[in-house]
């Protein structure tokens, strides 16, 4: 039952269509991102897909200026990582939001963007 | 577990070399072993670390490469990786297999080159290092996840830029004293602050360089290591893994793995905090360096920042910290860091370490991390 959620192809399908999905664990609770076999805090295999609102608050970010070979046209360019309102974290590009304006606890919202055809995991405005 | 001693260290100039790895390597352990006085059929194995050979260089198994060059070409072989720990864990397993009983006399290192490709490439490929399916996609680089660390730990204590900065002078006024280090030239605080940034919080001057270089350490079982100079023994080494992702650490302003390695090196050494005189640890970026002397019990958390800023990681302060000039002076060729963090503590264990040395030290600490603070060994040395 947890085959179509424990792969990370079906995850980044799932988002690129807009829907964040996680992974909750049937013995604890726990949430999680990207797909995993065993559950980190309880050591169970028993996960249930769950969508996630996509809605959190920036947790740290940076702005980064100097960038890998073949990135070297997107720059410069935020990545921070963002506190789900469900509990867990995410990180990701930041897109469409002043830099001078970011700040830890600002809320921003998932939205999916595609670079060179791969889908990136991105938050925009609130 | 029988107890295990380096008997010798060889490192070579650090900085930009014409030679390939395994040559830059092989260099390194003819050293080693000169400086050992053992002979060289006396090596029963080699533990190898280079993490970015198959991109910069084309070339893979390069450690039966790296024994042949030495002129040991039977010696049995194991290639690491773990990123810039990567010759540190080689340590640790070398370690484990002559106090296990399987062999007295294991040579041990690392090497890297990566100045023979453009910036922009060696900034790819250190960032293969990160996971690829979430965090390159989205252009994370290792600047960045230490950026996303600095700014977690300014924001939680009141760290500033000006005392990430104090790390920078300060490792490379070391650096100074050490003839084998990249950069042997001071620089001042408003150089660094002055510097662009190249991921926010963190400057150019924040940054450790890209770096050529090998190390290497021959271990010696104690009944072998009595026979030669000045052993120095392995009072402990422990490793530690942490999540690979950076959205999964529970506390950006901490690297929970070195508090772990670190727990379980002074467990198994029977020291604390207080025992160390010296400590090699990983200064990748300005606030790694910080963050490793709350990590690893020196300072508490949040005094980081204040311990760089008022010298006492300075040479002649409470814990002289990188007497080296640590990876930001010394370099890091990250294959190589962990043997070349490790060469520097036995030195300084056995008084040896010319201006830089920091007077009566008996005990030593060697910190490397690898990757997103995914992986972490602290080793605890000491002397007879």
């Amino acid at each position: 039952m947890t085959e179509r959620v424990i792969n990370l192809k079906s995850f980044f399908e799932e988002a690129r269509a807009g829907r964040l999905t996680g992974i909750r664990c049937g013995g604890c609770g726990e949430l999680a991102i990207p797909p995993k076999e065993f559950c980190a805090s309880c050591q169970k295999r028993d996960w249930q897909p769950v969508p996630l609102a996509g809605a959190g608050t920036i947790v740290s970010f940076t702005v980064i200026r100097v960038a890998p070979r073949g990135r070297g046209d997107e720059v410069p360019y935020a990545v921070a990582v963002v506190k789900l309102e469900e509990g867990l974290s995410l990180l990701g590009r930041v897109v469409d939001i002043p830099f001078e304006t970011l700040k830890a606890g600002l809320p921003v919202r998932f939205r999916p963007v595609q670079i060179d055809s791969q889908t990136v995991i991105a938050f925009g405005p609130a | 577990m029988r107890r295990v001693a380096v008997i010798g260290v060889g490192v070579t100039k650090f900085g930009k070399h014409d030679r390939t790895s395994a040559e830059l390597f092989a260099a390194a352990a003819a050293d080693a072993i000169t400086d050992a006085g053992i002979a060289p059929s006396a090596i029963q194995a080699l533990y190898f670390g280079n993490v970015t050979g198959g991109e910069t260089e084309r070339q893979l198994h390069m450690g039966p490469l790296a024994a042949t060059l030495l002129g040991l070409p039977t010696v049995p072989t194991t290639r690491f990786e773990n990123a810039c720990a990567t010759s540190h864990v080689a340590f640790r397993h070398a370690v484990m297999e002559i106090a296990s009983g399987v062999s007295d006399v294991v040579l041990v290192g690392g090497a890297e080159r990566v100045l023979n490709v453009p910036t922009e490439s060696a900034t790819e490929f250190f960032a293969y290092c990160s996971d690829a399916s979430l965090e390159q996609p989205a252009g994370l680089t290792f600047p960045g996840v230490f950026a996303l660390i600095a700014r977690a730990h300014m924001d939680k204590y009141g760290t500033t830029e000006e005392q990430m900065a104090h790390v920078a002078v300060k490792n490379h006024r070391h650096g100074v004293l050490n003839p084998k280090a990249q950069f042997q030239k001071e620089i001042s605080l408003e150089t660094v602050l002055k510097s662009a940034y190249v991921a926010d919080p963190l400057k150019l001057f924040d940054c450790c360089p890209f770096t050529d270089g090998g190390a290497a350490l021959v271990l010696a079982s104690e009944e072998v290591a009595r026979r030669y100079r000045r052993p120095i023994w392995v009072l402990g080494t422990h490793a530690a893994t942490d999540t690979m992702f950076v959205h999964e650490k529970r506390d950006l302003s901490r690297v929970t793995a070195t508090e772990r390695a670190a727990l379980g090196a002074y467990r198994q050494a029977g020291r604390t905090p207080t025992d160390v005189d010296v400590a090699e640890l990983h200064d990748c970026f300005t606030i790694a360096e910080i963050v490793a002397t709350e990590g690893l019990g020196f300072f508490e958390p949040g005094t980081g920042g204040l311990a760089a800023e008022k010298g006492w990681t300075s040479l002649g302060g409470k814990l002289p910290v990188n007497p080296s000039g640590g990876l930001k002076a010394k370099g890091h060729p990250i294959g190589a860091t962990g043997a070349a963090q490790i060469a520097e503590i036995v030195t300084q264990l056995r008084g040896e370490s010319d201006r830089r040395q920091v007077d009566g030290a008996r005990t030593g600490l060697t910190h490397t991390l690898g990757g997103n603070t995914a992986t972490v060994v602290v080793s605890l040395f000491g002397r007879d």
